[in-house]
């Protein structure tokens, strides 16, 4: 079981939780300007990093509110939890202009 | 047309069956008294109303103005019935679930869902208060019910099978949470310092009831020294 | 106890060689499918210069962590196809891999406890048996007739509405199927190589020409995949994304009881599925756990659901005490079907995103990948099962026969 701390309820069981996938996967800008396979790399291709990965996370069973991990895929560590809209904490913020170009960033 | 509608609704409010009614014998059979006591009863009806409201918008501050505040913390209980204990139900309680959704707890009757003159009930007034802005208002009544858990062997029922920390240090009389209860999602109010209300989803009250009954049950036994 | 009546200790049954320079083919993976797809790319191709590499103990990640579950009762044309040819190699493999690796035809017993369920299952009876493979459906009381020991009341919280049943479906012993591999490849003279772990791949443009390990670089002509959970961190090392998620998945096994469980019983809904193997362990696999690990482990409330599930079907496991669980690494999809073909690197192969199907795919994907890495194009079996296909959007959705881990 692991221990996750909601930046709402705090220290919750895992069982309180529901996954969300990776996080920072922009909505394509323009989504009828993408390629089949522009397209099919937004809807199925994510990350599967051995490692510090960034997932998103929801309180189901409490605040219901989603916000952002970083864990480690090996050990199962928790190295932060940090808010939807916020940056990874171990890479710099994306510039004004970066963001732009990606897209809608969640 | 008035009268019409509260005799309509009286009728209604008897054909009414709560969502743990059938195990009313069984609660009051499994209750132990004594030191080692706790009593489980099922409090029914009670008003629940879903607020959604962003803080610092005016909806916010309008919505709080009727109830005499929302609450802005995790685990914060406001209105008249925050300080209710057990066995009491006649104020209106404001639960926090989460940053912008709260749940509104009152008694049953024509005061709090109406039936009398428009905007004079509670519903009413949230809603005249909400004024059609972006939030939430709605009678959600059906959704849970309410049972009572109390006595000085309370706390080690719930601890069976609750994960929190319900130690009276850490989780303080007052306080409400959303969480897990023997597997199914119930919130959580801690009334007094041997009693908790738990609003289980209407759907999984009879689980939850069968569940904190047979938590109970070690506690009408002699305690072997 | 005297030490007379002990077996002799078995002969190797491989040899334990060091990499060479160079290899025609070289296999990333030396589970049950790395094996298969060198004992097929040696029997079939006359592929003999070739090597398996593995950065563990042969057969020791999902080949030694599985349920050993074989059925080929799959919804689509496609899946049917391939996992029924499957089926058919698992059983003539013992005679002709000259090793008896108790493969057991007991059936498996896929139960329904909705009545979406009810329909679901029937409509895969349905689609099995226009693709010949054998399929019924059970009522209650003809599950409790094949399986005693399953509660078939209608008072617990999920009853048992009915079971699609496979005759020929069984299970087999995973270990001794790995070995049996590795000594006809062995006798082929395919170099089996162990504590040998991939570190990166050698390119030349878009070409991959050889692989870096822990023991020096290979080159090679031709690199197939076969590292399931890993796949993806090998993917990213030669340079290329797969649309595959790496999750927990665990099982248990009890002690050793006497014969009660005849058959196989899965259920998707309550996520359970139980054999009892040879020796009388029951062995019970769980659901999936929700999040991405690799950490060969999984969260205890997946153990716990699954043993309460598996208590309701069958009132007897209650005495039965779990001896050891323990967690493998599945290669997920979106569409719950594997990945075998052409990569976007050219000479490089991937077989991959099995998740729960890929012990009863052993034998299918290593005829059908090892015929993809000989012959640069893909099998007719496995030509569906491309990476073209998301692209496409001719996906291959098996959600509803894939058990429980997608």
């Amino acid at each position: 079981m692991l221990l996750f701390s909601c930046p709402n309820c705090g220290p919750r069981d895992e069982t309180e939780f529901h996954y969300g996938g990776q996080a920072h996967v922009p909505y394509p800008k323009d989504a009828d300007a993408l390629t089949d396979k522009e397209w099919s790399e937004f809807l199925f291709y994510r990350d599967n990093t051995r490692g510090d990965f960034a997932e998103r996370w929801v309180h189901s069973t409490g605040c219901r509110q989603w916000f952002n991990m970083l864990r480690d895929t090996v050990s199962y560590e928790i190295k932060a939890v940090y808010p939807m809209g916020g940056s990874r904490p171990d890479q710099p913020p994306a510039t004004a202009a970066q963001t732009q170009q990606k897209g809608q960033q969640s | 047309m008035a009268q019409t509608a509260e005799r309509e609704n009286d009728v209604i409010r008897g054909l009414r069956r709560s969502p743990a009614g059938h195990l009313a014998d069984a609660f009051s059979q499994g209750s132990v008294s004594g030191e080692q006591g706790v009593t489980l009863r099922e409090v029914p009806f009670l008003t629940m109303i879903g607020v959604r409201a962003a803080p610092g918008s005016a909806v916010w501050d309008r919505l709080g103005a009727v109830m005499g505040g929302l609450p802005e913390r995790y685990g914060q209980v406001t209105g008249s019935g925050a300080g209710d204990g057990p066995g009491t139900e006649q104020g209106v309680s404001v639960l926090w679930l989460g940053p912008q959704e709260f749940l509104v707890i009152a008694a049953d009757g024509p005061n709090a869902l109406g039936g009398g003159a428009a905007g004079a009930s509670l519903l009413g007034g949230l809603l005249d208060a909400l004024a059609g802005d972006p939030g939430q208002v709605v009678d959600l009544s059906a959704n849970r019910t309410t049972f009572e858990l109390a006595g000085p062997s309370a706390r080690a029922v719930l601890e069976k099978s609750c994960a929190l920390d319900l130690h009276p240090r850490e989780f303080t009389v007052g306080t409400a949470v959303n969480t897990q209860i023997g597997l199914i999602p119930a919130v959580l109010w801690k009334v007094d310092e041997a009693a908790f209300r738990i609003f289980p989803r209407a759907s999984f009250a009879d689980f939850l009831g069968r569940w904190l009954l047979d938590g109970m049950r070690e506690y009408a036994a002699v305690e072997v020294p | 106890m005297t030490t007379e009546h002990l077996p002799e200790h078995p002969e190797f049954l491989w040899r334990n060689p060091d990499p060479k320079k160079s290899y025609d083919a070289v296999i990333v993976g030396g589970g049950g499918h790395g094996l298969a797809t060198a004992y097929f790319l040696a029997k079939n191709h006359g592929m003999t210069n070739i090597a398996v590499l593995e950065k563990g103990w042969l057969a020791g990640g999902n080949m030694a962590r599985n349920t050993t579950i074989i059925r080929s009762n799959y919804l689509w044309d496609e899946s049917a196809a391939i996992y029924e040819h499957s089926l058919k190699l698992w059983e003539i493999l013992p005679e002709e891999l000259d090793y008896d690796f108790l493969f057991s035809q007991r059936g498996v017993m896929n139960l329904a406890h909705t009545l979406g369920d009810v329909r679901e299952s029937m409509r895969r009876v349905g689609a099995n048996k226009l693709n010949g493979v054998d399929a019924e459906w059970l009522d209650p009381q003809q599950v409790k007739e094949l399986c005693p020991i399953l509660n078939i009341s209608d008072n617990i919280r999920y009853p048992v509405m009915g079971a699609t049943y496979q005759p020929r479906a069984g299970i087999a012993k995973h270990d001794h199927v790995a070995w049996a591999f590795a000594r006809k490849c062995d006798e082929m003279g395919v170099d089996i190589i162990q504590n040998c772990e991939v570190t990166g791949f050698l390119k030349d443009g878009n070409k991959v020409v050889g692989v870096k390990t822990n023991r020096g670089t290979i080159n090679t002509e031709k690199v197939g995949l076969c590292a399931a959970g890993h796949s993806s961190v090998l993917a990213e090392m030669a340079g290329f994304r797969l649309p595959i998620q790496s999750h927990p998945l665990q099982a248990l096994v009890s002690e050793l009881h006497e014969q009660v469980h005849p058959t196989v019983v899965m259920s998707n809904h309550v996520h359970v599925y139980v054999s009892q193997a040879h020796k009388g362990e029951l062995v019970m696999g769980a659901g999936v756990d929700s999040y991405n690990g690799y950490g060969q482990r999984g969260s205890f409330h997946v153990i716990e659901e699954q043993m309460a599930a598996a208590v309701e079907l069958f009132p007897i496991f209650a005495r039965a005490h779990v001896l050891r669980t323990w967690g493998g690494i599945v290669d997920t999809t979106l569409d719950a079907s594997p990945i075998v073909g052409l990569s976007p690197v050219e000479n490089m192969y991937v077989n991959c995103g099995w998740g729960t199907g890929g012990f009863k795919g052993t034998p299918g994907a290593g005829l059908t990948f090892a015929h993809t890495i000989a012959t640069g194009a893909p099998h007719a079996l496995n030509k569906p099962f491309s990476l073209e296909r998301f692209e496409t959007g001719a996906l291959i959705d098996e959600h509803g026969a894939a058990a429980v881990a997608h």
